[in-house]
């Protein structure tokens, strides 16, 4: 063999031993991050738009999203995972809804990392950064929004004789009023309540920044007052004879997507439920929600639901998981014009309200600049601390419910949620 | 001639049967009437048969992948199904056909175990699976049930109507126990393992909780989870779940049909 051959063999086994090892170690790099999530058609959508925007600049990680499970079983496998302490089966990335989010943050330290640490805070609406705080280090990526917003026909309301501009700077002494108004003028109860929730009696105590639990974590009920006001409320509403009884989701929503009530008053991401009845088009308003009169702290703005992605410190993908969520979540304005557009979702990332899609004005809502609208009700939302047992008290409200819609004593309603709750939380 | 507190005792009768029967058919006819009809219009509760039925099906095909999450659950459902019927047949037979001095104490000791609920069960178990480094395999799904404390209990009764003399017979004919329970046993017990084949089919079809804490990738899951995740949307297809669902109680009702007569025979603990 001649030595240019020699030459030209070497070379050849140099630049595929070359090859070899780039493909190698593109391999080793190469990095998987997967992600859980609930509702295919929202969370889901919006993290797969995410991902494919991250995509084109990071050939190396691959973002897997399984959308396949429901919430409570998202919850169920993470307790049993992070109990058994066996985290083999998790994700990198999993969404949880704030108000359930403190209890795995206190129950298991160190299982989700610290977002803080690399992503500003200070850009995400402030009461979504406090619900997953715990000893000074925030632990989400705030994602979407339960702004509320009262949601009303304003056809029905100007048959009754009010005007958008009635419903500003609203009361709930004010609000049951045009209820009885309405319904006596065009026979439509004024909103759809299901007593098996909880729902109305949180926005309203949010509302006025209080919630079930003082700083340290006790129960807090008795000298409750924004509680006990919102409950007067809840039962003076219901007296006033404008509810349509609902059980269940499709009859609470079916009550005013069918143009049976006047109102709906739910988080920002009932927007898409109300506007899929397209022949409803032009006939709906938004405003802000009701305040409690003589509370201490009372706004019109409130939050009802909404979630936010946690990174698990376990997962084998956490730091490219970090570098997404930055990158995308906390970076993106046009990613959140899509979503908005595509899904309805809401962002709690305060400068996406710069983009054009927050900007539009809706037809279907008499042409209202709705999305900027709740953008400047969110930023106002009091921030409070769900606390880890929020759900054992909700049970307890929600058993009171029936008796002080019929006349029952609220004094004694909060008694025995306290009793009951105090019993749940030992 | 007519007999007054006869007829009304039967009327009653009639009248709680009739009842029984509406609250059990009720369910089916309302899934039924669901898949052919649009979402909205099960919200407000229309009862009648709609034009939507082909519409929610092909939903139903492009939302999921159908023939996946059927074979995934038929998978789970036949391993499942031979397997606890060879381990927990067998010691149906064993704690009955043989005595021990610990015999009655073991199996009411095993009796109490029933009362255990699975939640508590659940990490522990998790914990044991996973050491096993099974998580995430169908193994892991299928295993836990196998030795099943009521399909034994359930054989074990069975059993007791098994004649003594048969085996006996087979003894002094030269049989060793194994062969007396392949060829003696097995034949005459054929209503007992049909019965017990519906039972523990429907138990593993229609298994939840477990299967989801164990399986953690998309592609391995069944439809009982892929289904029941549908419902978990903001807005949810309430036709196209309806169908789905459709599908997913078609397999246990043919089961079910295919093995009635004998299911009967074997709840009553007939022997042939």
């Amino acid at each position: 063999m001649t030595t240019t051959a020699l030459r030209w063999r070497h070379a050849l086994a140099m630049a595929a031993a070359a090859g070899v090892s780039m493909l190698t170690m593109t391999a080793a790099m190469a990095v998987d991050v997967t992600v859980w999530a609930w509702d295919t058609n929202f969370n889901g959508a919006a993290m797969k738009e995410a991902a494919s925007r991250y995509a084109p600049s990071h050939p190396d990680v691959n973002i897997k999203v399984d959308d396949s499970m429901q919430q409570e079983d998202i919850r169920q496998k993470l307790q049993t995972q992070l109990l058994a302490g066996d985290t083999t089966g998790l994700p990198d990335i999993v969404l949880i809804q704030d108000d359930v989010a403190q209890k795995y943050l206190q129950s298991f330290p160190g299982a989700f990392v610290p977002l803080s640490d690399s992503i500003d805070m200070s850009a995400f609406a402030p009461y979504k950064v406090a619900a997953a705080t715990h000893d000074g280090k925030s632990y989400s990526l705030p994602f979407d929004s339960g702004v509320t917003g009262l949601f009303y026909r304003a056809d029905y309301l100007k048959d009754a004789g009010y005007e958008a501009d009635a419903l500003k700077d609203l009361t709930w002494d004010k609000f049951i009023q045009i209820g009885k108004d309405v319904k006596a003028k065009t026979g439509h109860n004024l909103i759809a309540l299901d007593l098996n929730g909880s729902g109305l009696i949180r926005i309203m105590m949010q509302s006025a920044g209080a919630w079930y639990f003082n700083p340290d974590g006790s129960l807090n009920i008795l000298d409750n007052k924004p509680l006990k006001a919102a409950l007067e409320t809840y039962a003076k509403i219901w007296q006033a004879d404008i509810v349509k009884p609902a059980s269940g989701w499709t009859e609470f929503t079916g009550a005013f997507t069918s143009g049976e009530t006047a109102v709906a008053l739910n988080g920002v991401w009932m927007t898409g439920t109300i506007k899929s009845q397209p022949d409803q088009a032009g006939k709906w308003g938004v405003a802000p929600i009701p305040k409690l009169e003589g509370v201490e702290g009372a706004t019109g703005y409130s939050n009802e639901g909404g979630s936010s992605w946690y990174v698990l410190s376990s997962g084998a993908g956490k730091d490219a998981a970090v570098d997404f969520l930055k990158s995308i979540w906390a970076t993106d304005v046009d990613f959140y014009q899509k979503i908005l557009i595509g899904q309805g979702a809401f962002s709690t990332w305060l400068p996406a309200s710069a983009g054009d899609a927050y900007k539009a004005s809706d037809d279907f809502f008499g042409g209202q600049p709705v999305w900027a609208n709740f953008s400047e009700w969110q930023a106002k939302i009091p921030s409070i601390d769900y606390g880890i047992y929020t759900a054992e008290v909700d049970s307890a409200v929600v058993a009171q419910l029936p008796t002080i819609t019929q006349g029952g004593s609220v004094d004694d309603a909060l008694k025995a949620i306290n009793d009951q709750a105090s019993q749940q939380m030992q | 001639m007519f007999n007054l507190p006869h007829f009304v005792a039967r009327s009653i009768t009639y009248l709680l049967l009739s009842l029984a029967a509406f609250v059990s058919i009720f369910p089916f006819f309302w899934m039924v009437v669901g898949a052919t009809n649009r979402s909205v219009d099960i919200g407000i509760g229309k009862a009648t048969f709609g034009d939507q039925l082909f519409v929610n099906a092909a939903n139903f095909f492009a939302t999921v992948d159908a023939p996946r999450i059927f074979w995934n659950s038929a998978f789970i459902a036949l391993v499942g199904t031979v397997l606890t019927l060879a381990v927990s047949s067998l010691a149906g037979y064993g704690f009955e056909m043989f005595r021990s001095k610990f015999r009655e104490r073991i199996f009411t000791l095993m009796l109490l175990l029933l009362s255990i609920p699975f939640a508590a069960l659940m990490v522990p178990l998790f914990v044991m699976i996973s050491s096993f480094k099974l998580v995430g395999t169908v193994a892991a799904v299928v295993l836990p049930g196998i030795a099943s404390i009521f399909i034994i209990f359930y054989f074990r009764q069975a059993t007791k109507a098994f004649p003594g003399e048969l085996r006996d017979a087979a003894r002094v004919d030269g049989l060793n126990e194994w062969q007396i329970f392949f060829y003696i046993y097995l034949p005459t017990m054929r209503s007992t393992y049909a019965a017990a084949i519906i039972i523990v089919f429907m138990a593993n079809w229609n298994n939840y909780l477990w299967p989801l804490i164990v399986l953690n990738k998309p592609e391995q899951k069944t439809a009982t989870l892929v289904i029941s995740s549908l419902t978990s949307s903001y807005t949810p297809d309430f036709g196209m779940i309806l169908f789905g669902t459709i599908l997913a109680t078609l397999p246990t009702l043919i089961i079910f049909f295919l093995l009635q007569r004998r299911f009967v025979e074997g709840m009553l603990g007939a022997v042939k």
